[in-house]
């Protein structure tokens, strides 16, 4: 397993607690960088810039990052621009929600 | 840049409001149950009754809308709250005021001077408290101005309620005491509550449906119609032209109807197809308030508003500002719990979703009984039939005990 695929992999625990789905089938993850001191640097967005979850989804993020042995820090990069869409969803994040 | 993204509130301090409110919420249902025979004559000025509305607006709308305030205004407008040691002890002091006034009003509503203005420094020390907190709003939009103009109309009714106190005490302005009583109860409710309704709305409608790709544009025409018709009401009442009155209250009904319309829009962009059933009845909160808009317009136009404002003003107060916040406390009070109790969990262990925290269900019976001991409580006053009204109001009473029981069962979880 590369480095962002263990990312990704470990990133799937935290789930928006409203949608019950978790962050990488939502689409919030936008880019995941190595530096060469072992940090990891996620960029990220939420569903809505006003979402009450806001504070509780980024600890999860970085908690899982920082639990990995591979990484000696964690930087999480909140951004809104690109804003999320449905169209970033996975097919079966989206077939939960469409029902 | 996650330093700059700590916008949480101290769980405790919305969660003091919204667990005083419940108390407040049963009380003041449980007054107007022996209020009957003055409610079904349309005789609202009596002191039980004064208490029991204040009760209600004050100790349960108003102490609820401040407690999701200081959990959303900072997640809405990207801004943590400005002091919420000051939060605290705004909670005591209005909290205190409030339960002052209600007892004053019961009691000796000539004496209710003193908790009157111990409520009013409270409210001001909330509005301070906004105030201070929305102008670190990096980029003010247009929920600022629905929310701030709320705030606005907040911070009047109250003054004018001051007002009609001293005026009942010192025959300060009789001349026009009619109009600031009228104004009093217009910015009261549909100021504060209707422009605060509708700019968590537009925060909280797309968030618990998903939607995406709507325009906001309308926004700008529902805020100015309504603040055109609030203006037009209030010009009305002091110079006594009834068909300002008439032309003021189309302009609500007007910006009601394009918020309605403007709801619709959002929702038909949703991702989420079904919709949380206590959602579901917030919305349905919409178009009751739309009727009731309508209503009052229709009625003045055939000249019988004088007669029927008592229970539209009833039936705006419980169907559609009581209907939306009972709705969305389904959805905020398992929010804060989750937060207080597992936000430090997620990613660590399996954490319940939001919907495990509280049964959704149980809102279907409990919110319909709600419903319709309502209606039929504004049916009996419409047709002064006692006994429609008791039934009525033991369904609501039934209602809201239910209702606090399953906020507070959430604590469980």
């Amino acid at each position: 397993m590369n480095p962002e695929e263990l990312v990704l992999s470990n990133l799937k625990r935290v789930m928006d607690p409203e949608l019950n789905i978790n962050v990488v089938d939502l689409g919030l993850i936008y880019d995941i960088d190595f530096s060469g001191d072992g940090k990891a640097v996620i960029t990220m967005t939420l569903t809505t810039p006003g979402c009450p979850l806001h504070d509780s989804i980024i600890s999860g993020v970085k908690y899982c990052i920082e639990d990995l042995k591979q990484f000696s820090a964690v930087e999480v990069n909140l951004v809104w621009e690109p804003a999320w869409t449905p169209a970033r969803m996975t097919p079966e994040a989206n077939q939960l929600l469409r029902g | 840049m996650l330093g700059n993204t700590k916008n949480e509130t101290n769980i405790k301090l919305p969660f003091s409001f919204i667990l005083f409110s419940l108390p407040c919420l049963i009380g003041s249902m449980a007054l107007i149950l022996f209020q009957g025979d003055s409610i079904i004559n349309s005789q609202f000025r009596v002191p039980a009754i004064w208490s029991a509305a204040h009760l209600f607006i004050l100790g349960w709308a108003l102490m609820t809308a401040m407690g999701a305030m200081y959990q959303l205004v900072p997640v809405a407008f990207l801004t943590p709250i400005w002091n919420e040691r000051f939060g605290f002890i705004q909670f005591a002091v209005t909290a205190f005021g409030i339960l002052f006034f209600a007892h004053s009003l019961f009691h000796n509503p000539e004496s209710a001077l003193v908790p009157g203005l111990i409520t009013l420094t409270g409210i001001l020390m909330f509005l301070l408290q906004m105030f201070m907190t929305l102008r670190k709003q990096a980029k003010p939009n247009v929920l600022t101005l629905f929310v701030g103009t709320a705030l606005f109309s907040l911070l009047t009714a109250i003054l004018l309620g001051i007002i009609m106190v001293f005026s009942m005490k010192t025959g300060f302005i009789s001349d026009y005491y009619q109009a600031v009583f009228k104004s009093h109860i217009l910015l009261g409710t549909a100021g504060w509550f209707t422009l605060l309704i509708f700019g968590f709305s537009y925060k909280m409608v797309p968030m618990f449906s998903l939607s995406h790709g709507y325009s906001m544009k309308p926004a700008k025409y529902v805020f100015t119609f309504y603040a055109a018709g609030l203006s037009a009401a209030v010009i009305s009442f002091f110079t006594e032209k009834n068909s300002l009155l008439t032309i003021a209250l189309m302009f609500l009904a007007g910006g009601f109807a394009f918020f309605t319309w403007h709801m619709l829009q959002i929702l038909k962009r949703r991702v989420k197809k079904k919709l949380d059933y206590s959602f579901r009845f917030a919305l349905l909160a919409i178009p009751a308030g739309l009727a009731i808009h309508l209503g009052a317009f229709l009625c003045s136009l055939t000249g019988s508003f004088e007669s029927t404002i008592g229970y539209l003003a009833f039936a705006y107060l419980l169907l559609w500002v009581a209907l939306s916040i009972m709705g969305y406390l389904f959805k905020i009070i398992p929010f804060l719990w989750w937060t207080w109790k597992y936000s430090k969990e997620i990613g660590k262990r399996n954490v319940p979703s939001l919907k495990e925290m509280m049964n959704d269900k149980a809102s279907i019976p409990v919110l319909s009984a709600f419903i319709l001991g309502i209606l039929s409580m504004t049916v009996s006053i419409a047709n002064e039939h006692m006994v429609m009204f008791l039934s009525g109001q033991i369904l609501t009473v039934g209602a809201s005990l239910v209702f606090c029981y399953l906020i507070i069962s959430v604590i469980k979880k």
